[in-house]
């Protein structure tokens, strides 16, 4: 990977956050009337995070994971208005904040934000530290985990977060679990395949 | 070593992100994209059938394009033929692509239903999984239907292993949570409730937010949850930071299980059963007393999960509501929090306190952090602190402090963040109609809010303050007072120029007394806002002034003239035009009494719930609110903004008319309902019943692995009658020499011979590289044996690989005694061939000649390795070159039984490794043989095939010999 030219990338991963330059209050206002109908009817009571999103810090998205059904085009919208709402919240706020009927809780790990959207009654630490969690796994797993292995190995990190969380629930808590599972799988790519699948006998 | 197999292969797809990112512009990068998405449109489209890893290939990279924003209209056929694939990468991409961009094309789901439903019967666990995810992951209606009935099979079946459980749970949730009604209720729902004791963590955890959601659903059907609910948070609460192993989350013990158990128990009212209640009593105090205990770690991960779960079991008592103490307690807590150095600690305290302030008992203890909120208001740097802090102050106010909270939070909206200043305008409005003594200061406070945030007071706030005014007649001649003052200022809102307008037009002869403000002055200070205020606005002014002609009939020439005026009969606007020119037409025709009764006093407003509060339930949602004003109908008003609004009543002179258009009307939105108090509904909609189970009902489903037993060691001598001999050469061993020796490969004691005349026993045991063996020799006849010389005998070849030593025996064996021989053997490499022992004697003359195999396999060496599935595999793809493999698929010959072939290859020397293949009826074993030159790593896999009635036999070592013949010796054994 560290072979591919890169524009953006590990140089910038301690960079500092971008501070809420302007009339940040102005920014943070949620202008646009959007109908987030199927989000609002979904409120059945039951927790469980309704989006994940993983973005830059130059607001690029890396990673998206929806829970709750939408149009491609809701999600577009609702993912350039939150990522506009965070990038311009300063650095010591808190990591929660009101979304329409919706909890945000995000956090930043170097130069990505991790930010799930979640019920207002939900416990919003322990929300963090599936993101933390999430970032554990994906560090155990790429070691070092940076912007990069996310871009290029896409397809694995959604792997990794399917093993850790399904339908927005957490499945499995256990670190070593989850690791074990996608190592698992990873080594069964080319051992299962030759050996699971030779013509049955 | 996780880096192993990240690159997969798929260097196209490297190359082609690396390209995008290379892109100097959007252009450039859309032109980048359609060149390739030309390319696997021709790729797909083509005539040669693309290989697997080219059709994940290209799936995989349509992926990226599409997470990168483009739409994507084709590939979706090439993703569902990947799902049937046999090879796992391409599985998994296939289903990847399938959950993210799913179809709706029916012919394109019947294909990928039938995928999964295939990859469900699999019994593979790994490919269950991908595609239960798929399910949840797509969650559809179709899904559902095809599936709701399947899953809970899976969930519930004995058989099935705890990470398909899992995903079984969740899957079956989401489906669920989607469409409840199909999924079949029925047996299943019983035995879910009791993975709540299982004994693996994950599986519970899952479990519990499937039996969460059922829960709420149906409260009753699920009551056995709340007593086993209890218990396992009480075991967890009580147990030490270690005891969880991997479930401790930096030093705190399975804390997302403790959150959703005190979740779960949040469905129910508090335990009816007082031992349940007492042991669940004693988890929270545990709970609370744990936040007072120093930290086991300064990481933030540790706090945070500790205190999520405090925060939810604060939420727990204050959803029961009943027990002072721990409400006291929990407020107390969170006042701690309130000054905590971190932000998102003092955010919770502030929201969680919120509810508390809504308790008879934790009311008052509430308030007394009033100063510690008012602080916060003021000096967070977090909006959204601070609007946490806005919310607590709001739920905290009441008659004794609605004086201080009403005028800090109006101080505070001078300064106050634009995106929430509309809601304390509401909140203040809300709080100083509810706690007004006396009306004045509910007015001033009011026109306070139109001054300072005036673009924020709302329609509803200021019809609100004129519907008072109207309704009381002992503020009305302050009112009119006060907005006459506040009109004097240069640059006043246009709210209050509303506001303003319609008080000195129903009342503004209270004032006029005073010469200072006469009816003229009145009308010329409305008059001066006129030109700048909006088209509404200047309507409603229209109406005061026709009002003033009728209350102070000598402003009538100065309002006719201005009424007359071409801006007022041609204005443009048609509205302003109408009713300039049917004004003046009925300031000029009407008699006063007529205009008296048209332009009578507004009646008083019937009774109703503020429109203000309605507004701000619509605003925050359902449950945002609390409903501290009791007995008030929910009713919305239905408000119909600007000109209608205006006393435009004159074309329909009804006295009764209603001047605001504010017809009561019973609420259709949504927000107005159900929008109590989350606690009081949770409290008036669970029926009171509670749970009393048994405990102990636990279902193990793991059928415990018996250690197999040692075949037991039978060196009987027994007399037997006397045969002939056999034969007279030394060297070839007997024809089922090579039967008997199979019968030791996993077995080390037992009879390796008899005939007629001699028994030959073994026992033997083996330690690294060396062995010792014990054969005994019965005589079965009453008759000596001479000359009884056993020999070990080996090709020249062998004594390279072994080296056995013995001692002769006495040649003499009288009948019916038994010798023993020892052999010490000592393996110096690897090796196929077993050493033979020739055995002579003479009986009754005749000499006895027999020649077997010694049980002395390489096998025998073996040391057996425990590992873990991950370095199983990763040794196993250390050994993947074709020599190292050797496979065999035979014919069942004995009947297949489980835990005789597990004890068979204990017996062969490899650990048996349990969780390691994903199909849980297949064998994996690992060991290593010992050789005094070489240590030869052995791994091995069994699989049987019941239907067929045959085993397909893999083995893998270093040596391509060992290889083969263990592969050979092993396949001879079932």
């Amino acid at each position: 990977m560290q072979a591919v030219p890169q524009s953006k990338g590990r140089g910038q991963l301690h960079g500092r956050c971008i501070g809420g330059r302007g009339a940040a209050g102005e920014v943070a206002v949620p202008v646009s009337p959007l109908s987030l109908s199927p989000v609002s009817s979904f409120s059945a009571g039951t927790e469980m995070i309704r989006f994940l999103l993983l973005f830059s810090r130059q607001g690029k998205l890396r990673l998206q994971k929806w829970y709750i059904t939408l149009t491609e085009k809701e999600k577009r919208k609702i993912t350039r208005e939150l990522m506009q709402i965070i990038l311009s919240r300063s650095p010591k706020t808190s990591s929660f904040l009101d979304w329409k009927d919706l909890k945000l809780v995000y956090k930043r790990y170097a130069s990505l934000y991790f930010c799930c959207a979640i019920e207002d009654q939900d416990n919003e630490l322990l929300t963090l530290e599936i993101v933390h969690r999430l970032v554990e796994l994906l560090d155990k797993y790429f070691g070092n985990v940076c912007e990069l292995d996310i871009i290029f190995n896409f397809e694995k990190a959604y792997f990794i977060l399917d093993e850790f969380l399904m339908g927005g629930e957490i499945q499995e808590t256990s670190k070593e679990s989850v690791v074990r599972a996608i190592e698992d799988a990873d080594m069964l790519q080319e051992t299962m395949e030759e050996y699971m699948n030779k013509p049955t006998f | 070593m996780p880096a192993v197999s990240k690159g997969d292969g798929m260097r196209g797809l490297a190359v082609f992100i690396s390209d995008i990112r290379n892109c100097k512009s959007k252009e450039a990068e859309i032109k980048r994209i359609n060149k390739e998405l030309a390319n696997i449109r021709s790729k797909f489209k083509g005539d040669k059938a693309l290989d697997g890893y080219s059709k994940k290939k290209y799936v995989c990279k349509l992926l990226f394009i599409f997470l990168l924003g483009h739409d994507i209209d084709f590939g979706h056929m090439e993703a569902v033929n990947l799902l049937s694939s046999n090879k796992y990468t391409e599985k998994q991409i296939g289903y990847l692509f399938i959950s993210v961009l799913v179809n709706s094309n029916s012919e394109l789901i019947r294909l990928i239903n039938n995928a999964i439903k295939n990859d469900l019967a699999s019994r593979n666990p790994t490919f269950m999984c991908l595609a239960l995810h798929c399910i949840a992951n797509v969650g559809s209606r179709e899904m559902a239907e095809a599936f709701a009935s399947e899953i809970p099979r899976i969930l519930v079946a004995g058989d099935t292993m705890d990470s398909v459980k899992q995903s079984a749970a969740l899957c079956l949730l989401r489906l669920y949570k989607t469409s409840p009604d199909l999924v079949p209720m029925g047996e299943w729902t019983s035995r879910v409730v009791h993975l709540l004791n299982d004994q693996h963590m994950g599986v519970v955890t899952a479990a519990v937010s499937l039996i969460t959601c059922l829960c709420r659903k149906n409260p009753d059907d699920f009551k056995t949850c709340v007593s086993l609910a209890v218990s396992r948070l009480s075991r967890i609460v009580s147990s030490a930071s270690t005891d969880l192993q991997d479930y401790t989350y930096y030093f705190v013990p399975a804390p997302w299980l403790s959150v959703k158990l005190l979740r779960l128990l949040q469905c129910y009212p508090p335990p009816e059963d007082a031992a349940v209640k007492g042991r669940l009593v004693e988890c929270l105090e545990t709970i609370l007393n744990k936040a007072q205990e120093p930290p086991k770690s300064k990481k933030v991960q540790h706090s945070n999960a500790k205190n999520a779960i405090l925060f939810e079991a604060i939420s727990l008592i204050i959803h029961y509501d009943s027990e002072p103490n721990l409400l006291v307690r929990a407020c107390n807590q969170l006042g701690q929090f309130l000054q905590h150095r971190e932000t998102n600690l003092r955010y919770l305290a502030l929201e969680s306190m919120c509810t508390l302030a809504s308790s008879e008992f934790s009311h008052e203890a509430v308030k007394t952090h009033i100063e510690t909120v008012i602080n916060a208001l003021k000096t967070e740097r977090d909006v959204s602190v601070r609007q946490r802090a806005a919310d607590l102050l709001y739920a905290m106010c009441d008659r004794t402090n609605s004086k201080q909270i009403v005028s800090e939070m109006l101080s505070y909206l001078e300064t106050a963040d634009y995106s929430i200043r509309e809601e304390i305008v509401l909140k203040v409005a809300i709080l100083a109609e509810r706690y007004a003594v006396d009306y004045s200061w509910y007015v001033d406070t009011i026109l306070n809010l139109i001054r300072i945030a005036g673009d924020y007071v709302s329609e509803e706030v200021w019809y609100r303050v004129i519907q008072i005014v109207i309704n009381r007649d002992d503020v009305q001649g302050y009112a009119a007072k006060t907005v006459f003052e506040a009109l004097q200022a240069p640059a006043c809102h246009e709210n209050m120029v509303k506001v303003g307008g319609y008080i000195l037009g129903e009342f503004g002869n209270l004032i006029a007394g005073d010469p200072r403000s006469s009816p003229l002055v009145q009308f010329n200070l409305l008059h001066s806002k006129f030109h700048l205020c909006s088209v509404s606005t200047r309507a409603l002014l229209l109406s005061t002034y026709i009002k003033f002609i009728n209350l102070f009939p000598e402003t009538k020439p100065t309002i006719q003239d201005v009424l007359r005026s071409d801006s007022q009969i041609r204005n443009a606007d048609v509205e302003l035009q109408q009713r300039a020119v049917e004004y003046l037409k009925l300031s000029s025709i009407a008699s006063t009494d007529v205009l008296a009764t048209v332009l009578e006093e507004m009646p008083p407003f019937p009774e109703r719930e503020s429109s203000i509060l309605a507004k701000l339930k619509k605003k925050k949602g359902p449950g945002a609110v609390n409903e501290l004003e009791e007995g008030k109908k929910d009713q919305n008003a239905e408000i119909n903004g600007g000109v209608e609004a205006t006393p435009s009543t004159t074309s329909t002179p009804s006295p009764s008319a209603d001047l605001l258009n504010l017809r009561s009307a019973p609420v259709t939105g949504s927000a107005a309902p159900s929008a109590g108090n989350l606690l009081v509904d949770v409290f008036s909609d669970t029926p009171s019943a509670t749970a009393s189970l048994a405990p102990g009902a636990e279902d193990n489903f793991l059928s415990d692995l018996e250690p197999p037993s040692e075949s037991p060691l039978s060196l009987l001598v027994d007399a037997a009658q006397p045969s002939d001999a056999v034969s007279e050469d030394p060297a070839l061993p007997i024809a089922e020499a090579d039967e008997l020796l199979n019968k030791f490969v996993c077995k080390n004691n037992g009879v390796l011979f008899e005939n007629q005349l001699l028994q030959i026993g073994v026992k033997s045991e083996f330690r690294q590289n060396l062995g010792r063996m014990y054969l005994f020799y019965g005589n079965k006849t009453s008759v000596q044996f001479q000359s009884f010389t056993p020999t070990v005998s080996y090709t020249e070849d062998l004594q390279n690989h072994l080296n056995i030593q013995t001692k002769p025996v006495d040649p003499m064996v009288e009948g019916g005694a038994q010798v023993q021989q020892v052999l010490n053997i000592e393996c110096l490499t690897d090796f196929d061939d077993a050493p033979l022992i020739n055995i002579k004697f003479r009986y009754g003359g005749t000499l006895q000649n027999i020649t077997l195999k010694l049980p002395i396999t390489v096998n025998k060496f073996f040391q057996a390795t425990e590992m873990p599935s991950q370095d199983f595999f990763q040794r196993w793809k250390q050994l993947s070159l074709p020599q190292q493999e050797a496979q065999k698929i035979f014919k069942a010959n004995h009947p297949m039984d489980s835990e005789v072939t597990k004890a068979k290859l204990l017996g062969f020397g490899t650990a048996l490794l349990e969780n390691v293949d994903p199909n849980p009826d297949n064998y994996v074993g690992a060991g290593i043989i010992q050789t005094k030159s070489v240590h030869v790593g052995c791994l091995l896999r069994l699989e049987p095939n019941i239907q067929a009635q045959m085993y397909r036999l893999t083995l893998r070592t270093s040596k391509e010999s060992v290889s083969k013949h263990l592969c050979e010796l092993l396949s001879k054994q079932f």
